[in-house]
């Protein structure tokens, strides 16, 4: 007998057409021509985690911007380092663009995606359709790729190392922050679910 | 936008990244002063300084993260470019386009790394680092790599497929 055709569904990449069937939690179903993923289950209740994710993340980034990250020394004279003083440093050198590149990956793109899954995952977590929330998803999207608090954190090591053969580097409190802000930002890009907050939102008043 | 002008930005930008990829990585992308000592330092140069110190773990990151990495995602895509509107290796540039998104952003090690050097290295003639023309282009050859691989979207790879 053939399939209802309302339990086919379309892959969004090579169009081919797969059967739809209930999943298992955890359980994924893939395109059998382009192996993209086309439904997932498992991830939806843990939106509640994103939530509070964003939030924690948002403490975090305004906190990794106030500390020093390290303490520079030579000869006695020593030198502060938060991660606003790079971006100083780089403008003030003429490099304003790549001032400007550093700002928005390692501060901005940041903090905006985390205010964004903060705000949307809260329409969802309330059952409340917030003002401009699909924009806003819209927004958690696009900022994602370029939150790259992971790479600086690692970049921030590398820089220790490459310090330490110049002069004495010690860790300051910043440090800290930024490790705990780039695992934060990794588990809320694993945990948050678009499609699914997105799928919600749809059936929201 | 259109199948077409995301083909068309991403050719322009591939093209654009492989030319500035020969600057990006000829100039210098930074200058260390320590105790009056000038060192001027390519990206490479940044490598073979942190593997000269008995640093390779180290300097195996930078070097896949700054050199592989952006070759590798131009490479892939003028590959992928070329290839378009053929039915050949489909999946394997499908998922190729996959890891491109995943590691593309690691690039940007070499840009915090200045930033970060650039900040701690203001103690004037006891050690200071200034950041020279290389490292624009090196972020150049980033931002394009990044949006190429942005605008060329999988489907356009199966285009003909589902036409």
């Amino acid at each position: 007998m053939a399939e209802p055709e309302e339990a086919m569904i379309s892959c969004r990449v090579c169009g081919a057409g797969i059967r739809d069937r209930a999943l298992h939690f955890g359980e994924t179903l893939r395109c059998r021509r382009c192996h993209e993923v086309v439904k997932a289950s498992g991830r939806g209740h843990l939106l509640h985690v994103a939530w509070a994710l964003a939030t924690t993340g948002m403490i975090l980034c305004v906190l990794s911007n106030v500390y020093p990250i390290l303490e520079f020394n030579v000869a006695g004279n020593t030198q502060s380092n938060r991660i606003m003083t790079g971006v100083q440093g780089l403008a003030g050198q003429g490099y304003w663009p790549v001032a400007l590149l550093v700002f928005f990956c390692a501060v901005a793109a940041p903090f905006l995606y985390f205010a964004a899954v903060w705000y949307v995952a809260g329409s969802v977590c309330m059952g409340q359709r917030w003002p401009f929330v699909g924009l806003v998803a819209r927004v958690a999207e696009r900022v994602a790729p370029w939150s790259l608090v992971p790479v600086f954190a690692i970049a921030c090591m590398v820089s220790v190392v490459k310090l330490d053969l110049l002069g004495k580097v010690t860790w300051e409190a910043g440090i800290w922050w930024v490790g705990l802000l780039a695992a934060c930002s990794f588990a809320l890009t694993q945990v948050f679910d678009r499609e699914f907050a997105a799928k919600r939102l749809g059936g929201l008043p | 936008m259109t199948d077409a002008t995301r083909l068309e930005l991403s050719r322009a930008l591939v093209v654009a990244g492989a030319i500035l990829y020969i600057p990006a990585n000829v100039l210098p992308v930074m200058t260390m002063t320590v105790a009056g000592d000038v060192e001027p330092l390519t990206v490479m140069g940044g490598v073979q300084e942190l593997y000269d110190s008995g640093l390779p773990a180290v300097a195996g990151i930078v070097f896949l993260a700054s050199i592989v990495v952006p070759l590798l995602k131009l490479v892939c895509l003028s590959w992928m470019l070329l290839l378009q509107d053929t039915d050949i290796l489909r999946l394997q540039r499908t998922a190729a386009l996959r890891i491109l998104h995943q590691i593309g952003t690691w690039s940007m090690i070499d840009i915090f790394l200045l930033s970060v050097l650039t900040a701690v290295g203001q103690l004037g003639i006891l050690a200071s680092v200034r950041a020279e023309p290389g490292g624009l282009f090196f972020a150049i050859v980033l931002l394009c790599t990044l949006f190429a691989a942005d605008f060329y979207k999988p489907h356009l790879i199966w285009r003909e497929a589902t036409t």
